[in-house]
């Protein structure tokens, strides 16, 4: 294993869905000779591209779950991980990124910046990625990677400038011409593995002096050297460009693209090497982490190898032996046979066996140093958490985790299928933390929560495919909520003499309604009206209360209690009789509170060509969706609205039937909204018959 | 005076408002309305049909005015459709965010979201390249709004279109397109320093399409500070010195 920073890359691949990522990471690891043969996203030869080890990726075409994977490119070790491409996904996207030094975004020649690709954009930008792009699908007709930097330009503010040039498109894609080294590239051999450098074409000559003229003008903003030598009409060599390009891109305030056709092996290798020149090895990359010593302070970690381990668990996978749990390791040196501390815990573990993965096999390595990706055996641990060495108590900074915003119930046809499904549902319960599941109490039912409908449509999927389980599910459901608008006062007396030990107790205060937080809970009695031991108790009964509101038994936010009075009897009065009362005492006052249902609303984003935008709109006006704007360009338009989730359901069909399948949309959630009263009243309804079909 | 009647009818299922909080910040906004403070004499400045105009050069805050405008006719219930050519629809959005919560904060409320959710419906962005923008391309866009009753603007703002480039035919379709839908049309002027103002203030540039438009004012920074001043549409007995707007806010500045 080798061991210089300065030649490792951990790097991602983000992009749009079906912009060809999966492919291309298909010939990176070809290339860099992981694999001895390619095989396409949705083979015809059945065994379906490397990166998607999951059947159901294979079946889909898509990326679900992120493999890690490494390769070695001209005495570089890149770590790759894979990313899913679908918003449903997005914990994915995000837990990648937070372990990422660099990135490259993959874009269609011919859709190019569409809208995922905004939202990974976005993302990266949060976790400060660095990132190369890389214009894919140049063999497809309508392919013009210039319209796709200018949009790189001003759809992502990207300072993008071309680090190449096509020797032909579409059809009649060839090749390359490298700007830096003024060398056109072709791509021989059955796969393209054989790469032929020779003289630019004559007729491109003067466009590729040109291109190059605006790259250096673009890199000299990053080094002196470079201005200098252009104001001195001196020579510019390589080393000097890609020295002030990597500063710019490590800075993420320019992006070289690159471009080629994956599928018909162009100008793979050029844009790994550019991997290798521009992107951040990990020491470059400051990450913190949180004392939990000191009062949670910042804490900038250090790539040495040398000091205290600090590695954050960011995927876990159960494999065929058992659960494999993939971790980066941020500082010091994960050993074999070390003992490491779990900080949410506390729990010690003895490294066991320490893997790097390729994909879904994998090889034994002794240790993995500070800025390695690999993965560990048999340890007990969820996603997201952070090991270190025993003798400090860090913990990198925890991830935003988004509330499910939908659920459904599944029902399971055998016994065989009950215990498969329990196995199954701990186990993605454990990989994906926006992924929730419980059993109604009520029906009996057990639910499964998440971020989306193909979020838990692939889940099910998993359930029948990988664990063999036979279910069927119910319709889908919306996480709707309760909520207060106004205060109310209330004054409850539990009281109870039935034989045997009685119950007394009285709670009085108010309710209000808070914006920010779920649940606060302020005793204000004073001269123990009710005694200290029993107030731990009422603030218990109102808790217990919120789970499920008086109005239409959805889970209720958004309350602060205080109580100010109360009484208490020496005999009677019991923890038990307090929470009985603060439950009394809740009911009360919640319906003078004017409750009130919240439903998600979801930031929807429809890309249509213009001819359709009214039928969108429409569309979207229909589904009580509220549209922001609408945004031309060129041929093609942006839609961004909010709608409630209730009324997505199936608008991917509508919305194909109604452009001819020429528009897309992504949906992700942006926030509770007061459901109006009409609606509101149908919700009732719907409560209520679901109730007396329970019963 | 107000039509708050009608709004909270509107939105009847909304209650953490109160009828207290709207006047107030109807009043304040009215109040400190710098453009109602120059002498303009009614609430929505221009007549049916009409034309006004923000000059500044770069940076000085036309955006921030006409959004700050916007807002003040949101809260009245009346829609406005913003139309850039420069920006994408998030920054836009942004921009009405951040100096509605600049306006808000200065009343001491908290419930700022529940205000935004409230007043967002009354805007519509829409934006387009700016050399893809014309006449015919808004009205097609505004038909579709329209017909299906999505949503029918009281006033739109235009901003960043190229008055250098676009002849007076361009502005004369425009002017048909708001008489025809009874609306009301603002525009942001981008000046330039070395074109010194002519007599009446107005840069050369644009003398030759002034008669357009009913009411022109200038921004100007002098230091930190924004000064306003009418150029066009008020009658002399009403005319103000300039005043000194809050930067973040686009209101009056409180007199120190």
């Amino acid at each position: 294993m080798k061991t210089e920073d300065q030649k490792i890359r951990n790097i991602g691949i983000s992009a749009h869905i079906d912009s060809g990522k999966t492919t291309l990471t298909e010939r990176i690891l070809y290339y860099t000779k992981r694999i001895h043969a390619i095989h396409d996203v949705k083979g015809k030869d059945g065994v379906g591209a490397t990166m998607d080890s999951m059947e159901l990726e294979k079946e889909r075409g898509i990326t679900i779950a992120s493999a890690a994977t490494y390769c070695e490119w001209k005495g570089h070790e890149i770590n790759i991980i894979d990313t899913p491409g679908h918003v449903d996904f997005t914990i994915e996207v995000e837990r990648s990124l937070r372990v990422l030094d660099g990135a490259i975004l993959v874009l269609c020649a011919v859709g190019g910046v569409q809208s995922q690709s905004i939202t990974v954009d976005r993302q990266m930008k949060r976790y400060k990625v660095p990132c190369i792009a890389f214009i894919n699908k140049c063999d497809r007709s309508g392919a013009n990677p210039f319209r796709v930097i200018s949009q790189l330009k001003t759809k992502l503010g990207h300072n993008a400038v071309a680090m190449q040039i096509p020797i032909g498109l579409e059809n009649d894609v060839q090749g390359v011409v490298d700007l830096v080294g003024m060398k056109a590239l072709y791509f021989e051999g059955g796969n393209g593995e054989i790469v032929r450098e020779v003289e630019i074409p004559s007729y491109l000559l003067e466009e590729a002096k040109a291109k190059r003229e605006e790259l250096i003008d673009a890199a000299s903003l990053f080094s002196d050297e470079l201005t200098e030598a252009i104001l001195n009409e001196s020579e510019i060599s390589s080393e000097m460009i890609y020295t002030a390009l990597r500063k710019g891109t490590l800075k993420r305030e320019i992006t070289p693209v690159y471009m080629g056709s994956a599928y018909k092996n162009k100008g793979v290798q050029p844009m790994l090497d550019g991997v290798t020149y521009l992107l951040p090895c990990p020491s470059e990359i400051e990450n913190e982490a949180i004392d939990m010593d000191k009062n949670e302070e910042k804490v900038v970690l250090s790539n040495d190898p040398e000091k205290p381990i600090v590695a954050l668990v960011f995927k876990l996978e159960d494999g065929q032996y058992g659960q494999l749990t993939y971790i980066r390791v941020y500082q010091g040196t994960l050993e074999k046979g070390s003992t490491i501390v779990n900080v949410r815990t506390g729990k010690k573990v003895k490294v066991g066996r320490l893997v790097r993965m390729h994909a879904d096999q994998m090889e034994d390595v002794e240790y993995l140093r500070a800025g390695y990706i690999g993965a560990l055996f048999g340890i007990e641990c969820s996603s997201g958490d952070t090991f270190t060495s025993p003798e400090v108590n860090l913990t990198m900074i925890s991830m935003y985790v988004p509330k499910p915003v939908i659920s459904l119930a599944i029902v399971l046809k055998d016994n065989k299928s009950q215990i498969a499904v329990a196995k199954a549902l701990n186990r993605f319960a454990k990989e994906d933390p926006t992924f929730k599941t419980y059993v109604d109490n009520e029906t009996g039912d057990t639910i499964i929560e998440g971020m989306g409908e193909l979020h838990l449509d692939i889940y099910v999927e998993r359930m029948r495919r990988e664990y063999g389980a036979d279910v069927t599910t119910g319709n889908p459901r919306v996480a709707y909520r309760e909520t207060i608008t106004q205060r109310a006062e209330f004054n409850y007396t539990h009281k109870k003499q039935t034989g045997g030990a009685g119950q007394f107790g009285r709670v009085a205060g108010y309710l209000e309604p808070i914006s920010d937080g779920e649940f606060v809970f302020e005793n204000k009695i004073f001269g123990g009206a009710i005694p200290t031991q029993y107030i731990q108790a009422c603030e218990k009964g109102f808790k217990q209360s919120m789970a499920k509101g008086p109005k239409l038994e959805f889970p209720v936010t958004g309350v602060k209690v205080v109580i100010n009075d109360g009484a208490s009897h020496s005999v009677d009065s019991s923890d038990m009789a307090f929470q009985a009362a603060a439950r009394g005492a809740f009911k009360e006052a919640y319906l003078r509170a004017k409750p009130v249902i919240h439903e998600p609303i979801m930031k929807v984003v429809v890309e249509t060509p213009t001819e359709f935008q009214g039928s969108v709109m429409g569309l979207l006006n229909q589904r009580r969706g509220m549209i922001i704007g609408s945004q031309d360009e060129d041929v093609m338009c942006v839609i961004e609205a909010q709608v409630p989730l209730a009324e997505m359901f199936g608008f991917s069909t509508i919305l194909r039937s109604a452009t001819q399948g020429k528009a897309q949309f992504t949906m992700e959630f942006a926030i509770y909204r007061q459901v109006p009263q009409s609606i509101a009243e149908k919700i009732a309804l719907e409560v209520a018959q679901n109730k007396k079909s329970a019963a | 005076m107000f039509t708050i009647s009608v709004d909270l009818k509107r939105e009847n299922n909304i209650i953490h408002l109160t009828y207290k909080d709207i006047i107030m910040i109807k009043k304040e906004m009215l109040y400190r309305n710098p453009l109602v403070s120059l002498g303009y004499e009614n609430e929505d400045i221009l007549p049916v049909g009409g034309f006004g105009a923000v000059l500044a050069h770069a940076g000085v805050g036309k955006t921030a005015l006409l959004v700050q405008l916007a807002l003040n006719m949101m809260l009245r219930g009346n829609s406005i459709l913003h139309v850039s050519l420069n920006d994408a629809v998030g920054k836009v959005d942004l921009w009405y965010q951040e100096i509605f919560h600049d306006i808000i904060k200065r009343f001491g409320i908290v419930e700022v979201t529940e205000y935004w959710d409230r007043i967002q419906p009354y805007r519509f962005i829409m934006t387009f390249k700016v050399e893809g923008f014309s006449a015919p391309k808004l009205e097609e866009r505004l038909t579709d709004l329209m017909e299906q009753n999505i949503f029918k603007p009281h006033t739109i703002i235009i901003d960043g279109f190229r008055f250098d480039d676009a002849g007076r035919g361009q502005l004369m379709r425009l002017k048909e397109l708001v008489d025809k839908y009874s609306m009301r049309m603002w525009f942001t002027v981008h000046t330039h320093r070395h074109e010194p103002p002519q007599e009446n203030g107005l840069p050369l540039s644009f003398l030759h399409i002034a008669d357009l438009f009913d009411a022109i004012v200038q921004l100007a920074a002098k230091g930190d500070e924004v000064y306003i001043k009418s150029l066009k549409g008020i009658s002399i007995e009403s005319k103000q010195n300039d005043l000194i707007l809050d930067p973040a806010t686009m209101l009056i500045k409180d007199s120190e």
